[in-house]
């Protein structure tokens, strides 16, 4: 089932996920450029979590929605134009953020992480604890 | 200042409200006997992920859940050596008397300076709001405490080398 999914991810398809990242990533940075960082945002967003085990493609897509998280400053404003079906995805990535202990990455998913938790609710954290299958 | 504090406690708070769903559950291995799942961690099943909620990079709280079983570990502020002493010490002396507070553990996890343990036994017993409101004060406390009793330690030497070196006028 879904332990059966992951089994055909072997390690050229990492390669192939990692491409597919590192052209996110540029598309990420031209959107920041542009000063659309929800934009780049639900790039970031989109086709996560890799459906990998590999450590190297979850790590390059964490860097690519680290990067969009702190260009973030209207976190308000995002929420409006981000749509619910990111938001399970997002909160998992928070979590992540929050583990790292850096201050600037901390102090920003602390902010983003109580809007998020007063739009989605409790079960959005509770479906980021439960899933063991898809991290990020 | 307090700000960034109130953030991070709203954090904690939230995640404690949503991984605090707790049922009574009996030992898959041995019969008839039932253990905090989170402590044994033998069965991946009834685990779920655990969670790293950092302030900065002193500051940190670590939540683990399970079937029937919440730890929750802390890592409180210690700016300088006399800091340290004494959160290592005021901490000890509350986990020693552990069995008064019911839901904190004798040895915190390695790596971090105070545990609690709940179980389901615990929820039943006592309010989940009111369990969440324990931890949640007790992490807005600590910080008060230690500062409190270093600026005492600080006063009492002060004294104490005055009236010393008075003798020397």
């Amino acid at each position: 089932m879904m332990a059966g999914a992951e089994k055909f991810v072997e390690a050229d398809n990492a390669e192939a996920i990692i491409t597919r990242i590192e052209h996110k990533s540029r598309k990420i940075e031209s959107l920041l450029k542009q000063n659309k960082p929800v934009e780049a945002l639900k790039t970031a967003l989109e086709g996560s979590p890799p459906m990998t085990r590999d450590e190297r493609c979850k790590s390059a897509n964490w860097i690519a929605v680290h990067r969009a998280l702190m260009a973030i400053k209207d976190v308000e404003g995002m929420f409006s134009s981000l749509d619910p079906e990111y938001y399970d995805i997002l909160m998992k990535y928070l979590y992540r953020g929050l583990s790292t202990g850096d201050r600037p990455t901390c102090d920003q998913c602390l902010r983003i992480h109580e809007k998020l938790t007063e739009r989605a609710g409790l079960g959005c954290i509770l479906r980021s604890l439960a899933d063991t299958v898809n991290t990020v | 200042m307090a700000n960034p504090l109130k953030l991070y406690l709203t954090c904690v708070r939230n995640t404690l409200e949503a991984a605090m769903c707790l049922q009574n559950f009996p030992c898959q291995e041995v019969e008839r006997h039932n253990k905090p799942e989170v402590e044994l961690k033998t069965s991946p099943e009834l685990l779920l992920n655990p969670v790293l909620i950092c302030r900065n990079e002193a500051e940190k709280c670590l939540i683990e859940t399970s079937i029937n079983s919440l730890r929750i570990s802390l890592k409180v502020k210690q700016a300088d050596e006399l800091e340290n002493i004494l959160a290592k010490k005021f901490l000890r002396f509350l986990s020693m008397r552990a069995e008064a507070f019911q839901v904190l553990r004798r040895k915190p996890v390695q790596g971090y300076d105070i545990s609690f343990l709940i179980t389901n036994y615990h929820c039943e017993e006592m309010q989940k709001q009111k369990l969440i409101d324990f931890i949640v004060q007790f992490m807005e406390d600590i910080d008060k405490e230690i500062s409190e009793l270093k600026m005492s330690v600080s006063t009492r030497g002060r004294l104490v080398a005055t009236e010393f070196l008075k003798q020397f006028l």
